[in-house]
């Protein structure tokens, strides 16, 4: 007689879900139910954002009201306010180009490739330098426009990307400044950190805009923008130095030892052997605070600017679109999904990336 | 190059003190190590061996006394510091390589930023030194990626790729499974049989038997005993010492 052996057939995909939701009458019920709700969720969505929606601004405002489904027609109609904002329509290009410099900007310095000292000056001097010539303009035959002007997507990346500029390389200085061996450096260095940390952000923001001109001498004032800028960085900084700082803790002491004992200096020890390691371990906590920064850009609306979520509200709230404001939400809300969400897969690609020396 | 050297000893330790706060670390140590010279120190733990070590290249400041290392005085000067780091290497009890560099770029750092030299030149010395301590073949990899012998010996080929005049090993096998003390004892003795001052904190009897040519013997912060090998294990009258070479050799 011959034996003939079988192995069990490896679970297949099929098996898998029926041995998971299916197992019992009762599991199989519930399956069911909650596969029906999804679904009821999902159509209706749809059915709101695709099937039933207007997509044209051929209608106009009336038309689109009626439909029964979602009108992107005032997407159509006012996308160029929720991007450049009251930037003056004809300079609108050079808007949209200022974007793209900033985009193309923050993708090459992410590129590891881009990570000497050299290179990254280059690419971020580049990057800040076109944006500014592109949005001001008054050179190269481009009419001057103010700063008071810029507005939409393109005047939130810019707030974002400078004050991560300003913020990220003073947060490493806080942070170096409260592990100093002086006792009055670290103290007044903390005493600095924690007093940014507990005024609220919007607080600071006035004060640079509103308030510092009164102290500072007209020379020393600068646009309004840039004050913003500043005030938002000092706040980023103080945040993101304690998670520098936490960073380094988790740098063994044995590592600037063998540092020293090899004769580097300082700032040798702290630029490669320190720090390295420090952002390895602060890098969740730090994608964190991009994240969070990249929101909270919104914020400066209270000072007068109209960056892309008061552009938005401009978008619709003017008469003849007023009722379309899910829409425009839901479109701002996608561009900040955009963002955020490459921040955030970037991070897990560079978590993937250092985690090659770790075993 | 050895013509150029100021004269007297590598090491000249004068009435050294040091005290943790209260705790008196060290007590009016003296201690001379010639050039080319091995030099072991033992002792029971907390006896003030490490720190002593420790003292030769500041990695811990001495609070009396003097240092003088290759004819420069140890004092707040960075700048003699750092000229005193460069010459003297250092191997540590638990390691301390680089984990986010390769064992390649741990050995060619120091000689590319400290020493300022080019590239090609840190590389071919790093491999020469990866070679001496048999481990070329792992240059490319992490130090995560291989055993506490491997990297023990890594570290040693990082120092000497520094190509420092003395070396300070602090208990150097004390973090290692006991199959992985022999390679790296063996790398130290074809140094020692080079010519290399070395100072090393150990506990391996066997190796101070073989290589040393004083044995001191540290208790309580000050140095007991310093003898040759031979003398320090047969014919010790030192109360001390000898319970303390008991509790070493004993079993």
């Amino acid at each position: 007689m011959e034996m003939v052996v079988v192995a069990p057939p490896a679970p297949g995909r099929l098996e898998d879900l029926k041995r998971r939701f299916f197992a019992t009458p009762l599991q199989a019920l519930l399956s069911l139910i909650s596969l029906a709700i999804m679904a009821f969720i999902v159509w209706k969505l749809l059915n709101w954002a695709v099937f039933s929606a207007v997509f044209t601004v051929s209608g106009g405002p009336e038309a689109c009201q009626a439909a029964a489904g979602a009108c992107w027609s005032v997407i159509a109609a006012r996308w160029r306010i929720i991007l450049f904002g009251l930037y003056p329509f004809e300079e609108q290009w050079r808007s949209a180009l200022a974007c793209v410099a900033v985009v193309v900007m923050t993708v090459l310095s992410c590129m590891p490739a881009f990570w000497t000292g050299r290179r990254i000056a280059l690419v971020w001097g580049t990057g800040t330098g076109l944006y500014y010539v592109l949005m001001k303009g008054g050179v190269l035959g481009l009419p001057y426009v103010g700063e008071e002007a810029w507005g939409g997507l393109a005047l939130t990346l810019f707030i974002f990307v400078t004050t991560c500029l300003i913020g990220f390389p003073l947060a490493i200085c806080l942070a170096l400044l409260r592990r100093s061996d002086l006792p009055w450096i670290s103290r007044t260095t903390g005493l600095i950190i924690d007093g940014v940390r507990s005024l609220p952000l919007i607080s600071i923001l006035f004060t640079f805009a509103v308030v510092l001109p009164f102290a500072l001498p007209q020379w020393l004032q600068g646009d309004k923008l840039y004050r913003v800028i500043l005030g938002s960085a000092l706040f980023f900084s103080a945040y993101q130095a304690e998670i520098v700082r936490g960073g380094m803790q988790g740098v063994p002491a044995g590592q600037e030892e063998a540092a020293m004992a090899l004769g580097m200096s300082y700032w040798q020890r702290i630029g490669r052997i320190v720090l390295p390691q420090a952002m390895r371990n602060a890098l969740p906590a730090t994608i964190n605070q991009f994240v969070i920064s990249f929101k909270e850009t919104s914020l400066v609306v209270i000072v007068g600017f109209f960056e892309i979520l008061a552009s938005g509200n401009a978008a619709y709230g003017t008469g003849e679109w007023r009722f379309a404001y899910v829409e425009v939400y839901a479109f701002i809300a996608f561009i900040y999904f955009v963002f955020v969400f490459s921040l955030s897969r970037y991070g897990a690609y560079l978590e993937r990336r250092m985690a090659v020396g770790e075993r | 190059m050895n013509s150029t050297l100021p004269s007297g000893p590598a090491v000249r330790i004068e009435g050294l003190d040091k005290y943790y706060g209260s705790f008196h670390a060290l007590r009016t140590i003296n201690l001379s190590v010639e050039r080319g010279e091995r030099i072991v120190i033992c002792g029971p733990s907390g006896s003030g061996k490490s720190t002593l070590i420790r003292c030769v290249n500041r990695l811990e400041q001495h609070d009396g006394g003097r240092i003088t290392v290759l004819g420069t005085e140890l004092n707040d000067d960075v700048g003699n510091i750092d000229g005193i780091r460069r010459e003297v290497g250092m191997v540590f009890q638990h390691f301390n390589l680089f984990p986010h560099m390769t064992v390649l770029e741990n050995c060619m750092i120091a000689p590319m930023i400290v020493r300022k030299r080019p590239r090609a030149e840190a590389e071919t010395t790093a491999r020469r030194f990866l070679e001496k301590v048999r481990i070329p073949e792992q240059a490319m990899k992490f130090p995560g990626q291989l055993s506490g012998g491997q990297q023990q010996r890594v570290a040693i080929a990082r120092a000497l790729c520094m190509q420092p005049q003395i070396m300070l090993f602090d208990e150097p096998t004390s973090a290692l499974d006991p199959e992985m003390i022999a390679e790296v004892l063996d790398v130290m003795v074809t140094l020692a049989s080079e010519g290399m001052t070395m100072i090393c904190v150990t506990h391996e009897m066997g190796f101070a038997r073989r290589v040393a040519d004083r044995v001191i013997f540290m208790d309580g912060g000050e140095i007991v005993e310093e003898a040759p090998p031979e003398a320090f294990f047969t014919s010790s009258r030192n109360e001390r010492t000898r319970q303390f070479l008991s509790q070493v050799l004993g079993h």
